[in-house]
């Protein structure tokens, strides 16, 4: 397909990059291109200026933090965050995330921070990053850097805390609760392919669950946190009898949006056996290992 | 390239080959590699990154040529179905997918003879399971996959090995 005329820039730096965004009306960062250039393709943007970071070597390192964390650089791929030494060792669950995103050609591609601000509710990493507490850190040109939870980085569909002229830079993730972990689950049309429903989860304790956070993606806009079923699980046994139980009736309160691949009510359904996967994998017993 | 324009020199490998041309900032890869270059191997299918005829090998990565723009190309090594078998011989890979009939029409083959082909450089034995992970990318309307996946079986591992001998 023909794109519309573009003007095309590959800076070396961040500090070009954010020059380059900031002089510009109509510049759009280009990452892996996996969903903007289908945008490009489709006009349904108009992009002037293609600011191309997939190549920027301070975006591209994952760093073992002395913590225990990561910092994670925007412009990883979900294939480098599959294969990498330092992330399978502490976040081995953002390993395997990663390496079950649609197909290798995406995840040749495709980077932790295009996933992120393309913000598509059914996008694999954004509540995953919500239940790990993750920090997203954001650069402008006068700014410095700008630090934002994960948690009220996503909007919705293109629209994130990242502003005009804005880089998301690097993302950090704490180090997993211990005794504790993470699980996550989804309900999908195929294997790797896009969710219907999906649960992301963090727990920390261990034979009593002492904190929980329950996240839900594909019930609204971004990623959201289910207050109610955190409190339900702050202090249960951590069995998968309690778990089921917290999760009970959680679809009940919820409005989803209905499409051709799952109604409303269909999606309510489903609320409570992704959460309760997510959460049992957290927990260490059973549950659904990649969804 | 710091500098914002519309059209770009670049430079890059293709198949071993050194390559230079000027490029508009809006072309996708595949149209140069199809339409600048004349190299008809690497087939559009979709043009939205969901069927992976346009698959081709740059930098060592997987990537389906018609989500990238040819400017991103430049200083990369670039391998095409052209470049499996430059003198003519098949690679055992094509001779498998020959013998076990793993083609009907032909259009995904290009793009699945990279898949395939990136597979076994990673993963020289790889299980059925993980062929079938790894070709998750290629739509094949013909053949079922099943003779794809016993073709780059066949390719694999001690087969390849005892064919080589
Ligand atoms: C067929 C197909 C199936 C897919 N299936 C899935 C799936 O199941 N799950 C899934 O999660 N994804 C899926 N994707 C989307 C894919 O993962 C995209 O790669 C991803 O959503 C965007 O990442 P990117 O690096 O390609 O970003 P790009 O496409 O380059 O950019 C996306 C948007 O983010 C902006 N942007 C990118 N990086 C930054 C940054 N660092 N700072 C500020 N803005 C930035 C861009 O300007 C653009 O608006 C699919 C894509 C295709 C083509
Ligand atoms: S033509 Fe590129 S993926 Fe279909
Ligand atoms: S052989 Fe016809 S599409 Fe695969």
């Amino acid at each position: 397909m023909l794109l519309e005329s573009v003007e095309y820039a590959r800076p070396d730096t961040v500090e070009q990059a954010l020059t380059l965004l900031s002089q510009r009306e109509g510049a759009a960062p280009l990452a892996g291109g996996q969903s903007l250039v289908n945008v490009l393709k489709h006009r349904v943007a108009s992009v002037e200026l293609l600011v191309d970071i997939s190549r920027i070597d301070e975006l591209r390192r994952i760093e073992a933090r002395s913590d225990g964390g990561l910092e994670i650089g925007a412009c990883v791929t979900y294939d480098e965050l599959d294969g990498s030494d330092a992330v399978r060792a502490s976040h081995p669950l953002l390993a395997d995330v990663a390496g079950h995103i649609e197909d290798q050609q995406i995840r040749d591609r495709g980077t932790i921070g295009g996933n992120c601000c393309l913000s598509d509710p059914t996008n694999n990493l954004p509540p995953l990053l919500v239940a790990l507490d993750a920090t997203m850190n954001i650069r402008s040109r006068s700014g410095g850097v700008r630090q934002v939870a994960a948690e009220d980085f996503f909007h919705g569909y293109f629209s994130t805390a990242v502003g005009e002229g804005e880089l998301l830079c690097s993302i950090t993730v704490p180090p997993l609760p211990s005794p504790g972990g993470a699980g996550y689950s989804t309900v999908s049309l195929g294997a790797d392919s896009k969710a219907l429903a999906r649960a992301a989860a963090l727990v920390r304790g261990n034979g009593v669950i002492e904190d929980a956070r329950v996240v839900l993606a594909c019930f609204s806009a971004a990623p959201m946190r289910h207050h109610g079923m955190e409190a339900a699980l702050r202090g249960a046994p951590a069995t998968a009898e309690a778990v089921a139980a917290a999760a009970a009736g959680i679809g009940d309160g919820l409005d989803p949006p209905g499409d051709v691949h799952a109604s409303t009510d269909y999606r309510r359904a489903l609320a409570p056996v992704v959460a309760r996967r997510a959460v049992c994998q957290a927990i260490g017993n059973g549950g659904d290992e990649r969804g | 390239m710091v500098d914002a324009a519309t059209t770009h020199a670049i430079e890059y490998t293709i198949n071993g080959e050194r390559q230079q041309a000027t490029v508009p900032a809006r072309r996708l890869l595949v149209h140069h590699i199809r339409d600048t270059l004349g190299m008809k191997g690497t087939h559009i299918g979709c043009d939205t990154g969901s069927c992976g005829a346009c698959s081709v090998i740059v930098d060592g990565r997987l990537v389906k040529s018609c989500m990238m723009l040819a400017a991103q190309a430049d200083g990369t090594a670039i391998e095409t179905v052209e470049g499996l078998a430059p003198d003519g011989a098949l690679t055992p890979l094509q001779q498998a997918f020959n013998e076990q009939h793993g083609l009907q029409c032909g259009y995904c083959t290009p793009g699945l003879l990279m898949a395939a082909s990136f597979l076994l450089r990673r993963n020289p034995n790889p299980s059925e399971a993980e062929i079938r992970r790894a070709i998750r990318g290629n739509i094949c309307r013909c053949t079922g996959y099943v003779n794809i996946v016993r073709s780059i079986e066949a390719a694999a591992g001690p087969a390849a090995s005892e064919r080589a001998a």
